[in-house]
């Protein structure tokens, strides 16, 4: 569905020497540099499936996004969705993707909801039938139907981004770009969102390419990780063989709290005991914690998902 | 073929709407506008019978299309090609273009103002009296005058187009938009009140004149055709030319930062 091959992206910003002076010297000689966004990025994204997109602020997640999306000319290197080149803005193209930005907008800002659905329905040639079909079933699913006919300047963060993603899908995209949806929500919304789009993917089968800062999205969401830094592919593949292969230690959890379990290896944390350790010793640390402690409650969990790829973004520093 | 304009008229008056203070205000200066717009028109004819070989009745007419004409940038151009600017600086165009519509359809007819639709009556109301004053025209000379708004209207919002685009490359073209709205207000005075290279300029590089003047030539039948050739020559090298440069920018739209 999705194939880059040595995808980059080249800025030219100006560069402006600090206080008044710098400004005014900008008037008459302006210096510009090349900020590269992305170098030689190539991947391929199947029919179907959910990657993450994931990389510190400034990585290029985004303009990665927007080139996909066809709103960025690339410098260099090609991109193909669904057959066809997305800087040609084809309308067969942009009939089968949509883009969610977390943080922009494309409601009508002054009136209803329904309107902004009623527009883009004009513009993708959606007819009555099956407007009202797809609207209905993301109504429903995002219980969003009290919404509907408020102004959205009135709607909360969270019931926006609901008919954000409604004004978004109502044409039945088969690539979803999605561009840190949760940003901002509170814990239940964002917990709505997930559910929604893992149910949209599920029952359409549509294509989902999603950036986040929220690792618990990219454990709920997307099986497949794309990991960029400095504009360069860090990491493609599963999200378990990531941590097996960053953070090859398990966290083994006893409670209740006991000191006397510090003398294994464990550090008290939160009411619990914890022992981080390589995972072949998972086996051994058990025995030996269920030989004094034979009541203990223990868990073997992955180290947070957080920790994982903060490694690998260290590691790519480095 | 219509759906999408009428559906973007449609959001476009009902969000115009929404606020009842500001819909009732900006007719406030609707009115005051067209006013102000003739009002000098009056002093001048106070002292003179005739600017140029211009009556004040037809020098009326060129004000009742320069009228129709700030009513087409206030209620249209204004509210899309300045909003294309802020656009531009705040990326705010991504939503825009990702439509499976053409872009210059979403950037130039998105929004509307419909407070500027008193200058149009303003417009209509001073025609008629410059009309009752001079006699109806020939339906020939009538149609001839709507063919010239049209390819003035044509010509002047290429123009206006074209230097929107600039912000793609530059960002910030505010001053560069104040300049051009200056620079059209000649377009109140009947073309053979300037001279020169000023004349050719007006008629060309800013082409006001084929929207206020040639129309009104027309209705008087003072129209030739090699003008009236001239105007829609302008008029298709205009529309041509600002497409060609909207499609060049919009391979320069950077977006901005998330």
């Amino acid at each position: 569905m999705i194939r880059v091959r040595e995808l980059s992206k080249t800025y030219r910003v100006p560069v402006k020497k600090p206080g008044f002076l710098g400004s005014f010297q900008s008037i008459f000689s302006r210096e510009y540099k090349d900020v590269h966004a992305v170098s030689g990025l190539s991947f391929d994204i199947e029919a179907g499936e959910r990657v993450g997109f994931l990389g510190p602020n400034g990585a290029g997640k985004t303009t990665t996004l927007k080139m996909l999306a066809g709103l960025l000319y690339p410098t260099a290197g090609s991109i193909e969705v669904g057959g066809h080149r997305p800087q040609d803005r084809a309308r067969a193209f942009l009939e089968r993707i949509t883009l969610v930005m977390g943080q922009k907008q494309q409601l009508l800002w002054d009136l209803p909801a329904r309107e902004s659905f009623e527009l883009n329905r004009a513009m993708y040639g959606v007819e009555r039938g099956p407007f009202k079909a797809a609207l209905d079933e993301l109504v429903t699913m995002l219980r969003a139907e009290p919404l509907l006919d408020r102004p959205v300047r009135n709607l909360s963060l969270g019931e926006r981004m609901k008919c954000e993603l409604i004004a978004a899908l109502v044409h039945r995209p088969q690539v979803l770009f999605l561009d840190e949806p949760t940003i901002g929500l509170d814990v239940e919304m964002q917990v709505q969102v997930r559910q929604f789009i893992a149910e949209h993917n599920r029952q359409t089968g549509a294509t989902v390419l999603l950036t986040s800062h929220y690792m618990q999205d990219i454990a709920a969401l997307t099986p497949r990780l794309l990991i960029i830094d400095g504009g360069k592919l860090r990491y493609d593949g599963a999200l378990a063989a990531l941590a097996q292969r960053v953070a090859p230690e398990r966290r083994v959890v006893v409670r209740p709290a006991d000191p006397e379990l510090a003398a294994l290896g464990f550090v008290a944390h939160d009411g619990k005991m914890v022992a981080t350790v390589p995972s072949g010793d998972v086996n051994r640390l058990v025995q030996r914690v269920l030989s004094s402690h034979p009541l203990a409650d223990i868990g073997i969990e992955d180290p947070p998902l957080e920790e994982v790829i903060g490694r690998v973004f260290r590691e790519a520093v480095a | 073929m219509l759906r999408v304009p009428l559906a973007l008229a449609r959001v476009a008056v009902m969000a115009a709407m929404q606020y009842r203070a500001s819909f009732l205000a900006e007719m406030a200066v609707g009115v005051l506008a067209a006013a102000g717009v003739a009002a000098p028109l009056f002093l001048v004819y106070a002292h003179v019978p005739a600017v140029a070989g211009w009556s004040f009745e037809e020098a009326l007419l060129v004000t009742a299309f320069f009228l129709a004409y700030n009513a087409f940038v206030a209620g249209i151009i204004e509210p899309n090609l300045g909003a294309v600017v802020d656009g531009v600086r705040v990326g705010q165009l991504d939503y825009m273009l990702i439509r499976p519509v053409d872009a210059q359809l979403l950037l130039s007819f998105q929004k509307v103002a419909p407070a500027a639709a008193w200058e149009l009556l303003a417009s209509l109301a001073v025609g008629g009296v410059a009309l009752s004053r001079l006699g109806p025209p020939t339906p020939m000379h009538a149609l001839a005058a709507l063919a010239m708004l049209g390819s003035g209207v044509a010509a002047t919002y290429g123009l206006w187009l074209l230097v929107t685009c600039t912000s793609f490359w530059f960002v910030r073209v505010d001053n560069l938009r104040f300049l051009l709205g200056a620079i059209t207000d000649a377009g109140r005075w009947p073309i053979g009140v300037y001279s020169g290279w000023v004349r050719i300029a007006l008629t060309t590089v800013v082409p006001v004149a084929l929207v206020t003047s040639y129309p009104a030539m027309a209705l008087l039948g003072r129209l030739d055709l090699e003008l009236a050739l001239g105007s829609v020559a302008v008029a298709a090298a205009s529309l041509i030319v600002s497409r060609l440069v909207l499609l060049r920018a919009l391979a320069h739209y950077t977006s901005a930062s998330s």
